[in-house]
């Protein structure tokens, strides 16, 4: 996330990006405070900003620690920030930055609502975006310079395995 | 982006010119030269040329598949407009040049203003965002989201409630069990509100097309 902070055009934005609360908390911590922006629980409002923040230039990394609290902003994603090219004749670019997880399951399984992976669903429903899923630590870098350095427009989804904090 | 110039406010169209685009429109919709939905204004040429008294070319508007009257206040050039439509895209005209942004799905764009409205303040911007909707997506829970947010935040942003008492068909004060709707009767920094009566259907201009 230090890397993402480098460049000015990046803002953070989610639930618990300003105080504790999740795996993906840690990681925010040496982001300068002006730079995240702590959300109420609203997610599809927050993909929603998310797509406003992007048309204005803005890249903004916009943060669910789960695949299944996406699920809440599915409208936003899939008929808003994935049809912005379609629907401007690609005179909008919104390239956005959607970080999510795959809930962990060890050592506590917080079962089914909490451990979906919607990764092959969502990727069948989006047009334009695109979704990748980490699946060993070497891919993250790599695959985080890519979605903030694309010149296409096109926004990214990055999907962690939550067990890899603790395992890899 | 660059954002082109608007006419001033002695240039905006006026409520005939108006009456005579969205005319000429359903005249080519009922002769089946458009081959997708259209939604037209009428009714409400006063109130929405009074909006657009206020709105500058800096300025962001957002509005629903009801787009056409804002797009040529904002000074969207009509042949433009025309085309546009003409093409098939009235249902989510997007001028990015003139900073407009439709959407066709209910709610959709009052989450996305937010976001712009945010991003104008975090950058000290001289410019406001302004959003249109309905009386019926009014009600939904995005709009309850979208405007406490922004006015406790204080974001740069205004929204404006047309209410024409129904969504496509359906009576929105009969479903809800509601004689007065939430917001009916603002008229603040944040929230403005007006009736008005159409003559046209909800999509289409009265006539059905055949192709």
């Amino acid at each position: 996330m230090n890397f993402l902070a480098q460049d000015p055009r990046t803002v953070f934005l989610g639930q618990a990006v300003t105080v504790a609360g999740t795996a993906m908390s840690t990681t925010l911590k040496d982001v300068p405070p002006e730079r995240r922006i702590e959300l109420p629980v609203a997610e599809e409002m927050q993909m929603g900003m998310t797509t406003g923040m992007a048309l204005t230039g803005l890249i903004p990394v916009s943060i669910y620690p789960r695949w299944d609290f996406v699920l809440l902003a599915i409208n936003q994603l899939v008929n808003h920030l994935d049809k912005v090219p379609m629907m401007s004749n690609g005179g909008y670019k919104a390239k956005a930055i959607i970080r999510t997880g795959i809930g962990s399951q060890r050592p506590l399984h917080p079962q089914s609502q909490h451990t979906g992976d919607y990764t092959e669903a969502i990727r069948a429903m989006c047009a334009t975006i695109e979704v990748i899923r980490l699946e060993d630590p070497a891919d993250i870098f790599p695959a985080y310079e890519k979605a903030l350095m694309r010149e296409d427009g096109r926004s990214t989804i990055l999907v962690e395995y939550g067990d890899y904090y603790g395992e890899k | 982006m660059g954002v082109q110039a608007q006419p001033t406010k002695e240039g905006l169209m006026t409520k005939d010119q108006l009456i005579a685009f969205e005319e000429e429109i359903a005249a080519q919709f009922n002769a089946g030269k458009i081959r997708a939905p259209v939604h037209l204004y009428s009714g409400n040429e006063e109130q929405i040329i009074a909006v657009f008294k206020q709105i500058r070319p800096q300025d962001w508007v957002f509005c629903s598949w009801r787009s056409h009257y804002q797009c040529l206040l904002k000074g969207v050039p009509k042949e433009h407009v025309r085309e546009e439509i003409m093409a098939g895209r009235s249902i989510s005209l997007c001028f990015p040049e003139h900073r407009i942004y439709s959407s066709a799905i209910v709610g959709g764009v009052l989450p996305i203003a937010v976001g712009v409205a945010m991003s104008i303040a975090r950058r000290g911007e001289d410019a406001k965002a302004y959003c249109f909707l309905g009386d019926m997506t009014s009600e939904t829970g995005i709009a309850h989201e979208a405007i406490k947010y922004s006015r406790n935040h204080r974001l740069p942003i205004h929204f404006v409630v047309e209410d024409n008492e129904k969504s496509v068909c359906t009576d929105t004060r009969e479903v809800w069990n509601q004689p007065r709707l939430s917001l009916e009767g603002f008229g603040d920094e944040y929230v403005s509100y007006y009736h008005y009566k159409t003559k046209y259907p909800h999509a289409g201009a009265g006539v059905r097309v055949q192709f």
